[in-house]
């Protein structure tokens, strides 16, 4: 399984919100085009575990992390680390959709705008149009590319997220509970978007939903209470998971 | 059946008692907050209404039209060394000598100074005017309004109560049978008083006018926008979003709050000891005015660009943030364009306040009475409210009207700005 170098390897990484400890020396090896899935109760560290990986946490007042992260190989918290440049890298969508109150054209070719990316106004256009297919949402705006993203579904909103996340072509995209203000059936075609897109990015993905971690992903992790419980493939944990608290919640009797 | 004393039941009785109750007090509360906005409106509308009704003089004033004989020998043709021509005379002989005609019983030096009087100081203004713009006119005869003074005009609007004996009114009898022939002759006739607009200010009521202090006012808060708004968003986009939170941060934020509450006569003082007395600084200039008036409208803007940057929702930083912009580029790109609505507004309250503003102005020599009107920004110059605030001290009777109608073109100004604001506002709420 483990042949291949993990992409992101992390080791003893843990973060203080003031004194507060909300993460104790987790351990993770996550691989290159699978989907990973942190679940756990609320509370449990998986959000803010998932926010070390772009260095999101870094705009939090008296948040300190620890330990180290590595994608690629190479420490994402290291000094000569460019964290606009490791932001590129390393995509992220919300939990709740958060497109910019501008046209959906704009909203996707903001990224590759700041960085550059494209080199003149067709290259652009090809690029929007590129990301918007691959995030299933081409078909449905392309003839009102340039009325507002805030008029779209919520549905729709969120894989406009990810089209702005993948537009400036990253190789890790992380998701932060991206169905949890979605309808069932928006929440389908964002699962089925995520097994998509499985085959060029490496996806990690927090959720609430069981179900979802199920469906979605090829690895599990379970957090509780700061703590990386177990983790393994998706299949093994949810059939037959080793540890006690983990059955307990995959089975619903805590959570 | 009598017994009611079901559990059900008297909580159903009680929540009856309690329903009622609570209908009457929301009744009541809608009640009061009626009751206040009646209030607030009808004392505005009574101001506004008063301040309204006793300008209306002011925007009239009766003219006498007479034929003035532009006598050569009372005028002299001048040629400067750039070629131009210039007309100068004694316009104001001329004018009255045009009158005397009307009344050749009229010899004594008394009495012609009597009717002389029935004119402005200013009655040769226009012809003077009229003249210099066609000297061919030199020789001729020429039919000319010229104001008359303003006590006559207040007569004629009803204001002099001429029914006074004559020791209490301000014209004299003789000087009324004047002015009703002259009336019977049909040379009198109302006019909008264009000098309220295009003259400076006056010690004579009909010749005063705000375009000095207008001027004046728009000098001053241009300097003020050009200092505070820059200033102020520069700074606060620096409190709000980029300082660190410590000791000295917080210290600074609250100060920025106590120095919103700082009398503004403080400024004006600040503004004589540093811009005049340090600096060097002009007396009685829209530069220094705009400058104190800049650091007074500061904490306003720095107040509301902080609280319109903080309003902007977190999610659309973060998401701007994780597609690798960097912090300048989250502000700008999507904070600030977010936050100029609230921006504005702030700045055009801080503005409006500053344009209504005359403590400040009086430590700088602002309040002073000056009749050109200001051509930059170091010209000396006074402001609306200085103005009207001048005009209000005036003991002559027809400043009263004057004081009023200065405080509606004020008024109108600050409503201007109000408007102008609001249309900016909406301009950037579409442009999302």
């Amino acid at each position: 399984m483990t042949t291949t170098p993990a992409k992101i390897t992390t080791r003893d990484v843990t973060v203080y919100y003031g004194d507060a400890q909300a993460l104790h020396g987790i351990d993770m090896d996550i691989q290159a085009n699978q989907v990973t899935a942190l679940i756990g109760p609320s509370g449990c560290g998986k959000s803010t575990f998932l926010r070390c990986i772009n260095r999101m946490n870094d705009v939090i007042e008296d948040c300190r992390v620890g330990g180290s992260i590595s994608i690629d190989g190479q420490d994402i918290y290291d000094g000569s680390i460019d964290v606009v440049e490791l932001r590129a890298r390393v995509g992220m969508v919300f939990q709740k959709p958060n497109p910019f109150p501008k046209s959906i054209y704009e909203n996707v070719a903001y990224g590759p705008r700041i960085h550059g990316l494209a080199e003149n106004k067709s290259e652009l256009d090809h690029m929007v149009e590129t990301s918007l297919r691959r995030a299933g949402l081409w078909q449905e705006v392309s003839d009102r590319l340039h009325t507002s993203g805030s008029g779209l579904s919520g549905g729709q909103q969120q894989r406009l997220c990810i089209a702005r996340t993948i537009a400036v072509n990253p190789n890790v995209v992380l998701m932060d509970e991206p169905c949890s203000a979605l309808d069932p059936i928006a929440t389908a075609v964002i699962e089925e978007l995520i097994e998509e897109l499985r085959a060029d990015y490496t996806i990690v993905i927090v959720t609430h939903s069981m179900q979802q971690a199920a469906r979605v992903s090829q690895r599990t992790a379970y957090f509780h209470l700061g703590n990386l419980v177990e983790q393994g493939d998706t299949d093994s944990i949810f059939t037959n998971p080793a540890n006690k608290q983990t059955e307990a919640y995959i089975s619903g009797k805590i959570g | 059946m009598t017994d009611v004393t079901t559990p059900e039941q008297l909580a159903k009785a009680k929540r009856a008692a309690n329903l009622a109750k609570r209908y009457r007090s929301e009744r009541r509360f809608r009640a009061f907050g009626m009751a206040a906005v009646l209030t607030a409106m009808g004392i505005l509308g009574f101001l506004m209404t008063s301040i309204v009704y006793s300008s209306i003089p002011a925007f009239t004033h009766h003219h006498l039209t007479l034929d003035v004989v532009v006598d050569e020998s009372r005028v002299e043709l001048m040629v400067d060394d750039n070629n131009q021509t210039s007309v100068d005379g004694n316009w104001l002989g001329l004018v009255r000598a045009s009158l005397r005609a009307h009344f050749p019983e009229v010899t004594s030096r008394r009495d012609k100074r009597k009717l002389y009087g029935l004119l402005s100081i200013g009655a040769g203004d226009g012809l003077a005017q009229m003249v210099n713009d066609t000297p061919s006119l030199i020789g001729q005869t020429v039919q000319i309004d010229v104001p008359l003074s303003d006590d006559v005009d207040l007569l004629i609007k009803g204001l002099i109560d001429r029914t006074l004996p004559e020791q209490d009114r301000l014209i004299s009898d003789l000087e009324l049978s004047w002015l009703d022939k002259l009336t019977a002759d049909g040379l009198v006739h109302r006019a909008f008083a264009w000098a309220l607009f295009n003259n400076g200010d006056s010690r004579e009521a009909e010749m005063a006018g705000l375009k000095g202090a207008f001027v004046g006012s728009l000098l001053t808060i241009f300097v003020t926008l050009l200092v505070s708004f820059p200033l102020g968003v520069l700074a606060a986009i620096y409190l709000q979003e980029m300082a660190p939170k410590n000791r000295l941060t917080a210290l600074i934020e609250v100060n920025t709050n106590n120095l919103a509450a700082v009398p503004s006569i403080v400024f004006g003082l600040l503004g004589l000891a540093v811009f005049i007395s340090f600096f060097q600084m002009p007396r009685s200039a829209p530069l220094v005015g705009g400058l104190v008036l800049a650091l007074m409208t500061l904490p306003t803007i720095i107040i509301a660009t902080r609280a319109s940057l903080a309003s902007v929702p977190p999610s659309i930083r973060q998401a701007a943030m994780a597609l690798g912009a960097s912090r300048i580029q989250v502000i700008m790109h999507h904070v600030l364009p977010l936050a100029m609505p609230g921006i504005l507004t702030g700045t055009i309250i801080g503005l409006a306040q500053a344009a209504g503003e005359t403590a400040p102005l009086l430590m700088i020599g602002m309040m002073a009475f000056i009749v050109d009107t200001p051509t930059d920004v170091t010209a000396k110059a006074t402001v609306l409210p200085a103005q009207i605030y001048m005009w209000a001290n005036n003991p002559e009777r027809a400043f009263v009207a004057r004081t009023s109608a200065g405080i509606v073109v004020l008024l109108s100004f600050l409503l201007t700005i109000n408007a102008l604001a609001i249309i900016l506002r909406k301009r950037f709420e579409k442009r999302w």
